[in-house]
């Protein structure tokens, strides 16, 4: 009897976690019959589709991924079929991205990526994979940057130590020509790029003005308001209640002009020194397999403009995220994406 | 005074009948999910974040707290009963938690570990409500280099379990750095050790190791071991019985683990406050910290003070966690990360103006812990002697079963067989260095703790660039320095002042 129950009960710890796992899993078997009648006439979705994300589940590309296929289904723009957003994060989300890249036509009309610049960076830096190995199906919307500091925080760094003034960067630049070491934080992706831009316009190098990496912003921001950094890189909207709240401070602009609102004291590059401004743009995007027909990157394409001008897309994304609505179909897009990937391969000597 | 009022109001939003209901809805299902070997807290908060979805903003959170709590919980279970810690925090509590098991008292063990929890749990609670927001900017306080020193610390415990042969301890400690260090590097984004590998550039991942290493390990161990324990199951006649009863700890056991629980909650939740330390470094401290202080049965060998000492951290530094996570924003571990994304999917964002902008919500959530903390510890008292009979099944079927578990457990971390397949390696590799006089817990400290030492010293490097000077200009960073200097010289010179000894006595 006993036997029994202990069994019983390991059973279903097994089972109810086995229910729990298979949620996830893509159940889209392959159905060869419709695919070979979509050849000639327009694509239209006749089976579940798959949308791969790179990222962890709860973090800002789950989130816009989740968000774009919400209103896809609620506003019935893939003909009432149901899209399953899978997070594959293997291999720092690089497992993923080959899957998709490598896969076959037939299921590659039914495959969708995340696809953002901090994606497409460190898979130029480390992978084979160009954006080419994919169709660039649209780009949903764009951020920029800013440099924020926390003047109120303990001075741990030798700038703050020496009596430096954090709400001045020209002050910060001056003081890093004359040998008092100034630190930068910020996240891996986008953040570490807009430094190396940053830094090759004023002429400093990393012994002059250092950087240290995070693993997110949110990170880097808690290392400005503890002090350990001088300035810290950041998008407006993971800054924005600590700007709101007083603990943090708009310091530069990295955008060609000033922003709006709380943000509006910050100068731009150009209003502080004899430099041009730095303007890196940090974008999200929706990529497809290469394989994937030219009907079905059509249709794709046209959903996702028609998800771009909704309400529900403008309400509940861009405005949530202070994010710049900029809808770019596939053509514009593909000539975008590499015209940045050209430029970053450039700017770190890759090739 | 301000705070205990905001608390009054907090408990009259948390006793709403809902709001209960959600609290022992997640704390049964949070224990249930817990004591699933490789499940841990994080897997299981992400796991169940979706089930509160349903619910207003702060009968969700309140059900997500009572869930992280129960986790918390449940994660010592595995480890005491079948020495697979179900997360990190727990491979501390496994040290002691399953010696103690396998000498015939896994009903104390489990309610050491339970009422350490509550007390350590209990002790962080009530700090949060004190200090609250205070407690997050005392965080900040500490910088690369303190966190260093703090790690440092932590890493001590490593060389408690290094065991008889000490050269074999640091070739297995090397290599549990050595496997962290595969992957992505954390500062410069540089591949490391990948080997061209598109896989390893993710590095290793931390719980399918962990379930191989352990888990897998002791499965292939219990294939060995199927014909003795089968003979002895025909010898033995009368199998004991376990009731609630029976697992209550004598007041002996009692007195022996209450002040290491004490010490250990206390700082626990201070550990638990730094921002990105979270309950693994809490409970490795707290148990570096108990080798310090007298045992009645040397630790690692089934010493209930052992246990007292790792659950009681483990869960103080779940609740401090809280400080961060609210008042700045900050998540201290995975988990935390996970809450914090829940929050936000309800338009909440935690930061400095929470406790302003949503008073009722934030002192809901203290007032709630208080509640999952008390529900948490019934249930998991109640489930004690259905746990047991996990004990008197036979190994036979106990094989197949772990298996399965492990297998289930490496799976659902990233939804991938590379989980399965680092799991099976990891479990094979186990097992021969096991076999081998290697003990593989060094390993899985250094593992977990190499990388955040790595990260923070390196910072620290940045900052001063290169200058040793950082561990030393204030009396924090002097005070931690001292601590760490005592508990690795003072093995030294006993051992010097014992063969002064004995060569007095000869002489």
């Amino acid at each position: 009897m006993k036997k029994l129950m202990a069994l019983t009960l390991a059973l279903l710890m097994t089972l109810s976690l086995a229910a729990c796992g298979g949620k996830t899993e893509q159940s889209a078997p392959a159905d060869s019959k419709g695919d070979a009648s979509t050849e000639t006439a327009a694509f239209v979705p006749s089976k579940n589709i798959t949308w791969i994300c790179t990222s962890s589940a709860g973090g800002g590309s789950d989130i816009f991924s989740r968000k774009i296929a919400d209103i896809m289904k609620n506003d019935n723009l893939v003909n009432g079929q149901t899209i399953v957003v899978s997070n594959e994060t293997d291999g720092s989300g690089e497992v993923g991205r080959n899957k998709v890249a490598t896969m076959k036509a037939g299921d590659a009309d039914y495959t969708l990526l995340t696809f953002n610049s901090g994606d497409l960076m460190p898979m130029v830096k480390n992978t084979k994979n160009r954006s080419s190995n994919f169709r660039i199906l649209a780009i949903m919307a764009v951020d920029k940057q800013l440099l924020f500091s926390c003047p109120a925080s303990e001075a741990k760094t030798d700038y703050a130590k020496a009596g430096g003034d954090q709400n001045d960067f020209a002050a910060a630049i001056e003081a890093a020509k004359n040998g008092t070491f100034v630190v930068i934080g910020g996240s891996k992706g986008d953040d570490i790029t807009t430094y190396g831009k940053l830094l090759a316009e004023i002429g400093l190098t990393e012994q002059q003005m250092g950087y240290i990496t995070y693993d997110s912003t949110s990170d880097a921001i808690t290392a400005a308001l503890g002090g350990n950094v001088d300035f810290v890189i950041s998008k407006p909207a993971a800054a924005s209640q600590y700007v709101e709240s007083g603990d943090l401070n708009a310091v530069l602009a990295l955008a060609n002009e000033r922003y709006s609102g709380n943000l509006a004291g910050a100068p731009t590059l150009s209003e502080i020194g004899d430099y041009n401004n730095v303007e890196v743009p940090v974008w999200r995007g929706v990529a497809a397999p290469a394989s994937m027909s030219d009907e079905a990157v059509a249709f794709w394409s046209d959903v996702l403009g028609k998800v771009s001008a909704s309400d529900a897309w403008h309400t509940e994304y861009l405005e949530k995220n202070q994010l710049i609505d900029e809808y770019k179909d596939t053509a514009a897009a593909t000539e975008y994406v590499t015209a940045y990937e050209a430029d970053y391969m450039a700017a770190n000597g890759l090739s | 005074m301000e705070n205990f009022l905001s608390l009054l109001a907090g408990f009259q939003v948390a006793l709403a009948p809902e709001n209960i209901g959600a609290c022992l809805l997640g704390a049964v299902l949070g224990l249930i999910v817990g004591a699933m070997p490789g499940i841990g807290s994080l897997a299981g908060c992400a796991l169940l974040l979706p089930l509160t979805y349903k619910f207003n903003p702060t009968t969700a959170i309140i059900m997500l707290g009572a869930l992280y709590y129960s986790n918390m919980y449940g994660g010592s279970f595995s480890a005491i009963l079948l020495n697979i810690p179900g997360d990190s925090p727990a491979i501390t509590t496994a040290l002691d938690g399953y010696p103690m098991a396998k000498k015939g008292r896994p009903g104390q063990a489990l309610m050491a570990a339970n009422m350490a929890s509550f007390i350590g749990g209990t002790i962080g609670i009530l700090i949060l409500t004190l200090t609250a927001s205070g407690l997050a900017t005392l965080g900040l306080k500490f910088g690369y280099a303190e966190m260093t020193l703090i790690l440092l610390i932590a890493m001590t415990s490593i060389s408690w379990l290094i065991g008889e042969n000490p050269i074999k301890g640091i070739v297995i400690t090397m290599l549990g750095i050595l496997v962290a260090s595969i992957g992505m590097d954390t500062l410069s984004g540089a591949p490391r050790f990948e080997f061209g590998n598109m896989y390893l550039l993710g590095g290793v991942p931390f719980t399918p190791f962990i379930i191989g290493c352990v888990g897998f390990a002791q499965v292939i161990k219990l294939i060995n071991e199927r014909e003795a324990d089968e003979k002895k199951r025909a010898n033995e006649d009368s199998k004991t019985k376990l009731s609630i009863r029976q697992s209550m700890l004598t007041g002996h056991d009692f007195k022996r683990m209450l002040p290491p629980t004490i010490r250990s909650g206390v700082m626990g939740t201070f550990v638990g406050v730094l921002p990105g330390s979270g309950a693994t470094t809490g409970s490795m401290v707290g148990y570096a910290m108990q080798k310090k202080f007298k045992s009645e049965e040397p630790m690692g060998t089934g010493a209930i003070e052992g246990i007292a000492a790792s659950e009681a951290a483990n869960n103080a530094a779940a609740a401090g966690a809280f400080a961060p996570l609210l008042a700045l924003g900050i998540p201290g571990s995975g988990t935390g990360a996970v809450l914090l994304g829940g929050l936000m999917m309800w338009g909440l964002n935690p930061g400095p103006l929470l406790f302003d902008s949503n008073p009722e919500f934030c002192w809901g959530l203290i007032s709630s812990m208080y509640m999952a903390n008390v529900f948490t510890l019934l249930v998991a008292i109640l489930v004690i002697p259905f746990l047991i009979k996990i004990l008197s099944v036979p190994v036979k079927y106990m094989i197949p079963i772990i298996t399965c578990v492990c297998i289930v457990g490496a799976y659902s971390t990233s939804n991938s067989m590379y989980g399965v397949i680092v799991m099976f390696v990891s479990g094979i590799v186990g097992y021969l260095l096991d076999k081998n006089g290697f003990p593989t817990a060094p390993m899985l400290l250094a593992f977990v703790l190499a990388p955040m030492l790595e990260k923070n010293m390196r910072k620290a490097f940045i900052a001063s660039q290169g200058s040793l000077k950082i561990f030393v200009d204030s009396p924090l960073k002097l005070v931690l320095l001292a601590v760490f200097l005592v508990l690795i010289l003072t093995p030294v010179v006993k051992s010097i002042r014992r063969k002064m000894q004995a060569k007095k006595a000869q002489a």
